[in-house]
């Protein structure tokens, strides 16, 4: 059994097989299928209570993976900075494997393509992949129908 | 004890799938196997230095860690992993994640892989549905 202690390694692993197979687009095709078909509990999560349920759902996933990161939750609005991402960490700098140049791009596909379904605005930014810095802001526009405007 | 994030084993699944079903059970099979050469290079670096106790220490830990019910023993020079409750089964049935059609597999073929160039060989017997496994290992005769 591949341990999920072992999995951000194996992942790098399958992008970077992905990619030599199939090229980036491929690879793309693998973050937007796991967007569609693994991330049914931050739908959950985002249809019961919006932007809390985002903060909810990333209280859980980010204190399992440990990190620094900070989350603000206003009325309208939710940020993450993550300061050091443990994933990216270990990717760059543990040695173990040789990383995958657009690792930190899964994120990017993963997530803010579903949070926009639900008619939320989001930024995100890689601010130094190798420092595993990056920040998503997801907002709600003005006359937005959102589950935030529903509740 | 270090928190794990089990929902990986559904992705994981979700990508071994993904695999086969893009590049058939030709591509699962290279794609986990060259694991043995990067993610699994230390765990065969220290079978090669210190034989199967280095591979009893590895299976121990992440069993441990996932909090699998399992059984290990070596007699015979064979090292015997006798698992009950599979974690990632487990994890993924209690979480209706979809478990890949040959999900058990990557168990066979990244054994193999590390047992091919750590100087050992392998053997599994599975039950997915069931979440059961025996794994066996022992030393290539010199």
């Amino acid at each position: 059994m591949i341990s999920c202690s072992e999995f951000i390694w194996v992942y790098n692993e399958l992008f970077k097989f992905l990619d030599e197979s199939g090229g980036e687009a491929k690879v793309i095709e693998f973050w937007k299928g796991i967007s569609d078909e693994f991330l049914g509990n931050l739908r959950a999560y985002i249809e019961a209570e919006g932007l809390k349920g985002m903060h909810r759902y990333w209280s859980h996933t980010l204190g399992e993976e440990g990190g620094r990161h900070t989350m603000t939750l206003y009325d309208d609005m939710f940020v993450i900075d993550m300061h050091d991402c443990p994933s990216a960490k270990l990717i760059h700098h543990a040695g173990r494997v040789e990383p995958y140049p657009k690792y930190c791009e899964h994120c990017r596909w993963l997530y803010p393509p579903l949070i926009e379904e639900y008619g939320y605005k989001v930024d995100y930014y890689i601010l130094d992949c190798q420092k595993g810095r990056c920040r998503m802001t997801v907002r709600i526009p003005p006359g937005a129908s959102t589950p935030n405007a529903a509740s | 004890m270090a928190s794990v994030h089990k929902d990986f084993h559904g992705a994981l699944s979700y990508g071994l799938q993904f695999v086969e079903d893009n590049y058939g059970r030709e591509g699962l099979d290279d794609f986990l196997s060259r694991l043995a050469e990067s993610v699994y290079l230390p765990l065969v670096d220290g079978i090669r230095a210190r034989g199967l106790d280095a591979l009893h220490e590895h299976l121990q830990t992440i069993f441990e860690l996932e909090q699998g019910e399992f059984e290990m023993h070596t007699q015979d020079g064979v090292l015997t992993l006798r698992v009950h409750r599979c974690p990632a089964i487990c994890h993924m049935k209690e979480h209706r994640y979809a478990v890949a059609e040959h999900f058990c597999e990557h168990t066979r073929i990244v054994n193999e892989a590390v047992c091919k160039a750590a100087g050992c060989r392998s053997s599994v017997e599975y039950d997915q549905d069931a979440g059961r496994c025996v794994q066996r290992f022992w030393k290539e005769a010199p």
